[in-house]
């Protein structure tokens, strides 16, 4: 390890309590961006830190500090265990050792192409990629984006933990706006759904000329497109959107720390009640649910999460019924449910809490053309663009960029300002057609905001698209 | 040296090095942000998590030659290890910017401005401060967070500006719920503790619950007349800066004042909004060390008199900065105040909703200046001027053209100071001083 991480929390933890730790992050990002063909703008971001945890009288203590010398890390250990002894007579739950498991491994993404690109490279893609999209008068702005994240995680602890963890990723965002009249469409290349783990493999430039390409064409789509109608009518979406319906609707209901009330002041808590999991009907008989750390080159995909629990496949929902929550160790512990190794930080300043890692809907059978041959009257959406539900995770309402009509089994028309809302179980139960693997894709979200204090991390989410029966459609003046 | 003396030695510290270290033709600005927080999380009154986070960004841009770019890297108060770091990360980003594209419209920072504001607070004892926080909950179910410590915030440029700004402060941020699901939301936030102050509004909430255990009146989805609280209102603020008043993001079309630009669209002429740094809740310097005007109207009365306009938007478009940050994000707003009593509220509401607080608000048609939402914790319905039953949670939808221009009815005499809680990466700083408003419609639609 590159401090040696064992050696300094041996030479700084404090004696005689039940369980220390050290967890070193390092994130490092660059970002490129162009608009209207011309650079933009350049950056990176070095963030680098240690956090050291404490349990004493069955009660965490943390401390984050940016400095690894020895008498930071010693003062960092002793304010920990001075807020966990403080804290302890008031303890929410009295954990033990065995929510900070002892392990052992290494693991770092797969990469095809391991060469890191340089700003020139990377800038010079930026510009191209927007100058590509700028094919008609009536675009009045293209940007472009490309970013990468490289992420470093070591932890040791004094039950013998030493696990290495190393995250490559790679956003893409491509936006063209256009405007007729006083009408103005944004459409982007997957909304803001492309992040990815992988190396130099992912700026394929030939791959991503084409979704420039492609989505200055359909902006310009969008400008002759009709509104989209209001409707109460059949919904297929598209896994771009699919990303995001898993995200708030399952993502966040299910997660174990909101099912026990921690996140009821700020992100909200859950429709999902303790006594729920193992036997709520969540779902359609189609809806299969997994937390699946191994996908490869899906943006969350790991070893093992924050706490040093280990990442294993598990079903979330099975054959529509919640059988699982989301909860690290800590939530198994207070709620004696079953969770997965899902508590996560978004950095070395942050305390682990419940998270999503990736969270996807398996593939069915269902092919795209019998999808939409299947729908007398309907919606097929794609990339999301406006996104909103309640504290309790039941009544949403999502906005899409682009949109085709489904009249008598076929598509016909194009969309625009298509938006649709429901109530998270009804809408899952009236899933009706999901998508074999053909229609599967692996998206995420770079931004999912929980916790206090706040803290934001990226998720994976794969799925096939999806068909649901009797969904409020409606567009933009509705 | 207390924590503030000490969050500023690691910025003077880095000033130094990062400007020294400069070449010839190069220029180069940085902002400095800072805590040494303490945060105890809690649920059900009693501890979930408790901790201290000790943070230092330091942040800069370098021009050399026509070209420019951002870095940014943390220091942890070791001078050579900081020192050291800012060098490396300098040599880095200088190698990086040599690989880009020229960019015409960033240009090298001119201003040599100073200032420094610091403000001491009193805060609990880091020994007692989970005593002082908790006790007064037992008995009631209370979910949330106390933080406090110092937060500071820095920049500086080559041109020889240096603004400071630090104070210490504490926000205990929280909600008391009934077994029913409904809650109260409060926030206490300042720079002097006061243990009775706390305890008062414990009590008071514990008051304010008693409604919400009413039958809860579920609403059919439709129009009603609404009063919406400040803080709910501050939801909202969010909407003038996100696809906002930004001036970029008008010329880009990206913006969803479009429309209020050119002349399509207005505000009630009840409706006014200023950036107003006279609140003093946050700097008036930006990240290229520029300071904005202390205050900045941007609505007059209902028509757009002003965007936020950075020295990138200035040179690009060969138009005055108002010394906006980069985001071009809108700081300090204040709504001017109305003519309705805030005691009255309800009488001139009559019939119709009275909501407290709103959740997850997004754009539901940026073109159209539309947004959606929920309601959230204790929204009620009025009958007559009073209140009758906790409402079940309801979604809206609706456009800002609506809420603040057709359908804004009245604005409270009295204006709250709404203070800045998140703490993404870093405690925030900021608020927004509001009042409360009247609409003829609010659009239920879930």
């Amino acid at each position: 390890m590159r401090m040696d991480l064992s050696r300094l929390l041996e030479a700084t933890a404090p004696s005689g309590v039940e369980w220390a730790g050290i967890r070193r992050f390092r994130g490092v990002e660059r970002s490129y961006s162009a608009r209207d063909g011309k650079f933009d703008d350049a950056r990176l971001d070095d963030d680098e830190g240690y956090m050291v945890e404490v349990l004493t009288g069955g009660q965490f203590g943390y401390a984050a500090t940016a400095s690894c010398e020895v008498t930071d890390l010693e003062t960092a250990f002793s304010r920990a265990l001075l807020l966990a002894r403080s804290a302890s007579p008031r303890a929410l739950h009295r954990f033990g050792r065995e929510v900070r498991p002892v392990s052992r491994a290494t693991w770092e993404s797969p990469r095809q192409k391991r060469a890191e690109l340089s700003a020139g490279d990377l800038s010079g893609l930026a510009v191209s990629l927007s100058s590509s999209m700028r094919i008609s008068d009536r675009i009045i702005q293209t940007s472009v984006e490309l970013g990468t994240r490289d992420i470093e995680i070591e932890i040791a602890s004094t039950t013998g933990t030493l696990l290495s963890q190393v995250l490559h990723l790679a956003t893409h965002n491509l936006q063209a706006i256009a405007r007729e009249g006083n009408l103005v469409q944004k459409r982007t290349a997957n909304g803001s759904a492309r992040i990815f783990q992988g190396g130099a493999e992912l700026f394929d430039g030939g791959s991503l000329e084409l979704d420039a390409q492609r989505t200055a064409e359909e902006v310009l789509e969008l400008l002759a497109a009709e509104d989209c109608p209001s409707m109460k009518g059949d919904l297929v979406l598209a896994p771009d959107q699919m990303v995001l319906q898993i995200h708030e609707s399952v993502g966040h209901p299910c997660e174990l720390d909101r099912i026990l009330g921690d996140e009821r002041n700020f992100a909200g808590s859950s429709f999902v009640k303790p006594t729920d999991i193992g036997s709520l009907r969540y779902g359609s008989d189609l809806m299969n649910i997994t937390f699946d750390p191994g996908v490869r080159g899906e943006a969350a995909s790991c070893s093992f999460d924050d706490t040093g629990a280990p990442a294993r496949r598990e079903f979330i929902i099975k054959d529509g019924i919640l059988v699982r929550a989301l909860g690290g160790l800590e939530s198994q512990a207070r709620s004696a449910k079953a969770g997965v190794s899902c508590q996560r930080a978004d950095s070395w300043a942050r305390t682990p809490i419940d998270r999503m890692a990736n969270l996807n809907l398996e593939p069915g059978r269902d092919d795209f053309d019998d999808i939409i041959a299947s729908i007398e009257s309907g919606v097929y959406m794609e990339s999301n663009r406006s996104w909103s539900i309640d504290d309790f995770r039941n009544k949403f309402q999502f906005g899409c960029e682009f949109a085709k009509l489904i009249e008598e089994g076929r598509i016909t028309r194009t969309l625009r300002n298509p938006n649709y809302r429901g109530v998270s179980s009804s809408f899952w139960r009236n899933l009706f057609k999901v998508g074999d693997g053909n229609t599967f894709r692996a998206y995420g979200a770079a931004n999912c905001g929980k916790g206090e204090p706040n803290q934001i991390v990226f998720v994976g989410h794969a799925s096939p698209v999806c068909a649901f029966r009797g969904v409020e459609i409606f567009g933009g003046e509705a | 040296m207390n924590g503030m003396d000490k969050l500023e030695a690691r910025f003077e510290n880095a000033r130094k090095v990062l400007l020294n270290e400069l070449s010839s033709g190069e220029a180069l600005s940085m902002e400095f942000l800072g805590e040494d927080s303490l945060f105890v999380r809690f649920n059900g009154g009693k501890v979930r998590q408790a901790g201290q986070v000790d943070r230092s960004i330091v942040s800069f841009r370098l021009f050399l030659e026509g070209k420019s770019m951002t870095a940014s890297f943390n220091v942890s108060g070791n001078a050579d290890d900081d020192s050291a770091l800012a060098a490396r990360i300098l040599s880095r980003t200088r190698e990086d910017a040599a690989l880009l594209p020229e960019d015409p419209y960033r240009q090298a920072p001119k201003s040599g401005l100073e200032s420094s504001q610091c403000f001491e607070g009193s805060l609990p004892d880091f020994d007692s401060v989970i005593e002082d926080v908790l006790s007064p909950t037992a008995g009631s179910d209370v979910v949330g967070i106390h933080a406090q410590g110092p937060v500071v915030r820095g920049a500086a440029t080559s041109a020889g500006a240096r603004h400071w700004f630090s104070a210490e402060t504490f926000v205990t941020d929280w909600s008391m719920w009934l077994p029913n699901g409904k809650a109260v939301k409060s926030c206490y936030a300042g720079r002097t503790w006061d243990q009775a102050e706390h305890e008062g509004r414990l009590a008071s909430a514990a008051t304010r619950l008693e409604p919400l255990a009413r039958q809860e009146r579920k609403l059919e989805p439709r129009e009603y007349r609404a009063y919406i609280s400040p803080d709910a209102l501050n939801e909202v603020m969010t909407f003038f800066s996100w696809h906002g008043l930004s001036e970029r993001s008008i010329r880009e079309g990206t913006s969803a004042y479009v429309a209020f630009r050119e002349g399509r669209q207005s505000l009630s002429s009840a409706f006014s909004l200023v950036q107003d740094f006279s609140l003093g809740v946050e700097p008036r310097f930006n990240e290229s060390g520029d300071v904005a005007p202390e205050r900045l109207v941007l609505v007059d009365k209902g028509k757009l008199v002003s965007t936020l306009v950075s020295e990138r938007s200035a040179t690009e478009y060969g138009i005055p900065s108002n010394q906006a940050t980069d985001w071009e994000s809108l700081r300090s707003p204040s709504i001017g105040p109305g003519q309705l009593r805030e005691a009255e509220a309800l009488a001139a509401l009559g019939s119709g909703v009275y909501v407290s607080n709103f959740h997850y608000l997004n754009w539901s048609d940026v073109e159209s200046a539309r947004i959606t939402g929920m309601t959230r914790f204790a929204c009620f319905w009025v009958e007559n001027g009073k209140i009758t039953a906790p409402i079940k949670d309801m979604r809206f939808d609706d456009s800002i053209y609506s809420l603040l221009g057709s359908h804004l009815e009245a604005l409270t005499q009295e204006r709250s100071l709404v203070t800045e809680t998140a703490s993404y990466g870093l405690r925030a700083l900021g608020g927004a001083l509001l009042p409360g408003i009247l609409v003829s419609g609010l659009t239920f639609t879930l």
